[in-house]
């Protein structure tokens, strides 16, 4: 059962649902998007968990061990992330 | 004994400096409130020490301006001991950063601030145990209630005295080859505490040697061609085959872990579900003491060079590979070097690589891989083997040979370059991503070592946010914080504002009275009375309960949220959410609205945010608009002028963001918990606020006042009033208001105190009509900013944005009066 659902194919940041629990697998894009991401100890293999987002492809909430942050749209799209079960 | 107060945002750091040199350093809960250091006395035990209270930093490489603040001041060396405050609340993000200061080999102290924030969320901490690990003393406290700001202060100063230096943090041997060789091949600098600005001067010299370095760039070159299987000697510091355990070496604390280590060792944070692991882990943190512990005899020794060699060379490492020296701010020349030793293109050269060829990689081993059994990633099953796909993984020769393939054709290869290739060889990952992703790493295995959480419980916070963030009475919330927010303002002032005037009024009629009102003595007199009233009982009344309420705002921590909730709507401004703080520090005041925009990281965004930020209506010209608009008009008025103005700076922000365009990066941004604001902090914010108007506002106030009134009696006024006539003409306006809007720009509460004067009343209704208050009001609430905000642009942005900035200010105020005046004729 985790084995199947757990490789599910990987979906970016913003497209996941929210409340769900997640795993960061990669985060795309440069330099300066990967140092603004392991700033606020956002790094691959962290679990994190979107709380919220906002409208009008407004950012996102997301809980990373207790920290929030809100990620951009953007931003978000620059995760790759698979859902936990 | 000089204090270095070092923290990520939002850590309290100012707190603890208040607590101890006296109220200073402004606090609020958002990150980024202080962007410029202060420097304070504290007295500990008779002891005088200077404390410095630094910009919050993530980390010693920094995104934005502020941070670059900090990590200056700290390479600068002009300090002699680190106290490293961290949020407890957020211990295992907060150690990364004390990982790195740990590698300036220099005095520290950690501080775990916040232990209260920390109870609250179920968490303790292992004291003993973090201080055994780091190395260095570790001090428990609560900022806010000055508990154990005694003992930190104590100890910071006992290990200054001792001048006992922190140990390196240590990472795998292979790692540590790497980051030796590049250390050792760095030019000897001259101490940097020699000069102040040692970023520029080392900075170039590093690179002048890395360039020098013939035989490194050559041999980098080479290890490239063998790297490739083109032949070439293979340079002997190139291990390069040796690839696999080194690739573990990096991404995991210590490199001698079990098989799949390295993608267990950077993705920790299902660390519970994979206990075994963890064992290991710790266990190699236990070496790792040992081997901290063995080095304690070099501990005492001076350091030959500062910053440390080895942490220069890891600086190198993850500075941006990418980034052009040209576009480098003079300031951040640190980042990375030069590349000046630019060595002839390859034939063959595939040419420039556009974008980030590394992360292109990543993407493509994404793709490409799935982990293979039994290939070193033994016991991995999902999918976290992607993230730290490496050399053992299935590669095609292509993509090898794209990793190592050769750079763009501006920038040759340098030493540096080859140690990053080697890492992002080794690791699969750039060089940066694989320190950060190790540090990461092993500050999560530190952290579930020391620190016990239990489960969070959902609280009053939680629900706040739920009404507060929610996609629609989020705004609802946030209209009505807003509105009610200035109209209590308006109300409370109001009240103050009627009784205080008849207090005044009776005062001119003694003075007249007991005068001769022909003399230049009665003129002087009367201007100092009336700039007294009008800045006691005109502005006053207004800013104090607005400080009040901005201050409680800034501690609930309500203007991240803000940004959130605003994020999409700024993306229209080309800007986003983050940008939106400075533009709220700009209904306070200007000045530290556009030092705040230093939280942004590209400078147009910098520039758009300062413009809007200072098109905001600032606690100044909220007085006039009040005490005219408010006052004789009505509060709807006052309050349809702020809505008047965000409607234009909405305006605005698009045209700047057509006028330059760039995509913006997004928001990124910590969202603070709430707290409940301390009266203390508030009454003492409240008060710092109002000391500034107090020393500089008011006797300017005093003094424009009696000046114009030595200029009335003189009768100098009529040649200014009329070279100003054309726009005062043009506005509506009566001649005499000519020079207020001068005095204006000396301090926007003296057009408003001018222009009762120059009327020669402070009942001014019955001199203007209603329609001219209304465009004066809005004429001075939008046209040319203050002095002290002209000095803090000149600053932040120079003076040909500056200059922009005001002629378009100017444009834009009058636009938006002759709109004014237009629509009163209509009507």
């Amino acid at each position: 059962m985790r084995d199947t659902e757990s490789f599910a194919s990987p979906i970016n940041l913003y497209e996941a649902c929210d409340e769900a629990e997640l795993r960061i697998l990669l985060i795309t894009g440069g330099w300066e998007v990967r140092r603004s991401f392991n700033q606020l100890g956002i790094q691959p293999g962290d679990r994190v968990r979107v709380l919220r987002r906002a409208p009008f492809g407004g950012p996102l909430m997301i809980d990373n061990q207790g920290t929030r942050v809100a990620v951009g749209k953007q931003m978000a799209e620059k995760i790759r992330v698979e859902v936990l079960p | 004994v000089k204090v270095a107060l070092v923290g990520q945002p939002n850590s309290g750091k100012s707190t603890l400096f208040n607590a101890v040199a006296g109220y200073r350093s402004l606090t609020s809960n958002f990150a980024g409130t202080t962007v410029e250091y202060t420097q304070g006395e504290a007295r500990i035990d008779g002891h005088v020490l200077d404390v410095i209270d630094l910009p919050g930093l993530y980390s010693l490489t920094p995104t934005t301006a502020v941070e670059e603040v900090s990590r200056d001041y700290l390479l600068g060396g002009q300090w002699d001991v680190i106290v490293n405050v961290v949020d407890t609340s957020q211990l295992a993000r907060s150690l990364e950063l004390t990982l790195e200061l740990l590698d300036l080999e220099s005095p520290m102290v950690v501080c775990l601030n916040m232990m209260d924030e920390a109870a609250r969320k179920g968490m303790t901490v292992a004291t003993g145990e973090l201080e055994a690990a780091l190395g260095v003393p570790v001090v428990e406290a609560i900022g806010g209630r000055g508990r154990g700001i005694r003992d930190l202060f104590q100890k910071a100063q006992e290990v200054a005295a001792s001048n006992e230096r922190a140990h390196p943090f240590i990472y795998a041997p292979e790692a540590e080859a790497i980051i030796e060789e590049l250390a050792g091949n760095l030019p000897r600098a001259e101490p940097a505490s020699a000069g102040k600005q040692e970023s520029g001067g080392s900075a170039d010299d590093r690179s002048k040697l890395i360039a020098e370095s013939g035989g490194a760039a050559t041999t980098s070159e080479s290890a490239w061609r063998g790297a490739r299987g083109e032949g070439g000697v293979e340079p002997p510091h190139s291990k390069a085959n040796g690839a696999v355990s080194a690739l573990r070496a990096i991404s995991c604390p210590a490199g001698h872990c079990p098989g799949a280590c390295c993608s267990e060792a950077a993705p920790v944070s299902n660390l519970k579900s994979q206990s075994s692991n963890l064992k290991s882990q710790s266990s190699n943190f236990k070496s790792q003491i040992s081997n901290l512990k063995s080095q304690d005899s070099s501990g005492h020794s001076p350091l030959k060079v500062f910053p440390p060699a080895r942490f220069q060379a890891l600086q190198l490492l993850q500075s941006d590979p990418h980034r052009n020296a040209a576009e480098d701010s003079p300031k951040s020349e640190v980042r990375g070097p030069k590349r000046n030793d630019a060595l002839p293109v390859e034939p063959g050269n595939p040419g420039p690589v556009p974008g980030d060829l590394k992360s292109q990689i990543c993407d493509l081993k994404f793709q490409i891989s799935a982990p293979e059994p039994g290939s070193g990633y033994s016991g991995i099953q999902n999918s976290e083997s992607i993230s730290c796909l490496a050399d053992s993984g299935p590669r095609t020769p292509d993509a090898r040979l794209a990793s190592v393939g050769p750079r763009t054709s501006d920038s040759g290869p340098s030493f540096v370059d080859w140690a990053r290739m080697e890492i992002a060889v080794r690791t699969g990952q750039p060089a940066d991503a694989a320190i950060s992703a190790a540090r990461h790493a092993a500050c999560l295995t530190l952290f579930e070592r020391v620190a016990q959480v239990a489960r969070a419980h959902t609280d009053w916070r939680e629900y706040l946010d739920r009404a507060a963030m929610h996609p629609i009475w989020g705004y609802a919330v946030l209209a009505g914080v807003f509105l009610g927010f200035f109209r209590l303002i308006f109300d409370v002032g109001k009240l103050g504002e009627a009784r205080i005037l008849n207090l005044f009024d009776a005062l001119t009629a003694l003075l007249a009275r007991h005068m001769n009102a022909q003399g230049a003595a009665y003129a002087a007199t009367k201007g100092a009375v009336l700039g007294t009233a009008g800045a006691v009982a005109i502005v006053l009344p207004y800013l104090l309960p607005f400080l009040v309420g901005l201050a409680i705002l800034e501690d609930i921590g309500y203007l991240s949220r803000v940004g959130y909730l605003m994020d999409a709507a700024m993306h229209r401004l080309g800007l986003h959410g983050t940008a939106t703080l400075p533009i709220l520090v700009g209904y306070g005041c200007s000045v530290p609205a556009v030092m705040a925009t230093r939280i942004l990281s590209s400078r147009r965004d910098r520039f758009i945010a300062a413009f809007l930020a200072v098109l905001v209506p600032c606690s100044a010209r909220m007085t006039v608009i009040f005490a005219l608009v408010g006052f004789y008009l009505g509060a709807n008025y006052a309050l349809g002028i702020y809505a008047l103005n965000i409607i234009v700076v909405g305006v605005a922000g698009h045209v700047l963001a057509r006028l330059w365009p760039e995509v913006s990066p997004g928001m990124l941004m910590e969202v603070p918990a709430y707290r409940v604001p301390a009266p203390r902090v508030v009454a003492l914010k409240t008060w710092w606020r109002l000391r500034e108007f107090v020393l500089v506002a008011f006797p300017l106030l005093v003094a424009g006042s009696v000046v114009l009134s030595l200029v009335d009696y003189y009768g100098w006024q009529h040649g200014i009033n009329a070279v100003l006539s054309p726009l005062t003409a043009l506005l509506g306006l009566p001649r005499s208001t000519g020079l207020t809007l001068i005095f204006g720009v000396l301090r926007k509460e003296l057009s408003l105190l001018m222009l009762m004067q120059a009327l020669g009343t402070t009942h001014v209704l019955g001199v203007m009509s209603a329609a001219q208050i209304l465009i004066f009001t809005l004429f001075v609430a939008f046209y040319l900013p203050c002095m002290a905000t002209l000095a803090s642009m000149l600053r932040e942005l120079g003076w040909r944005l500056t200059l922009g900035a005001s002629a378009a200010l100017l444009l834009v105020a009058v636009v938006v009066s002759l709109a004014a005046r237009g629509v009163a004729l209509i009507l």
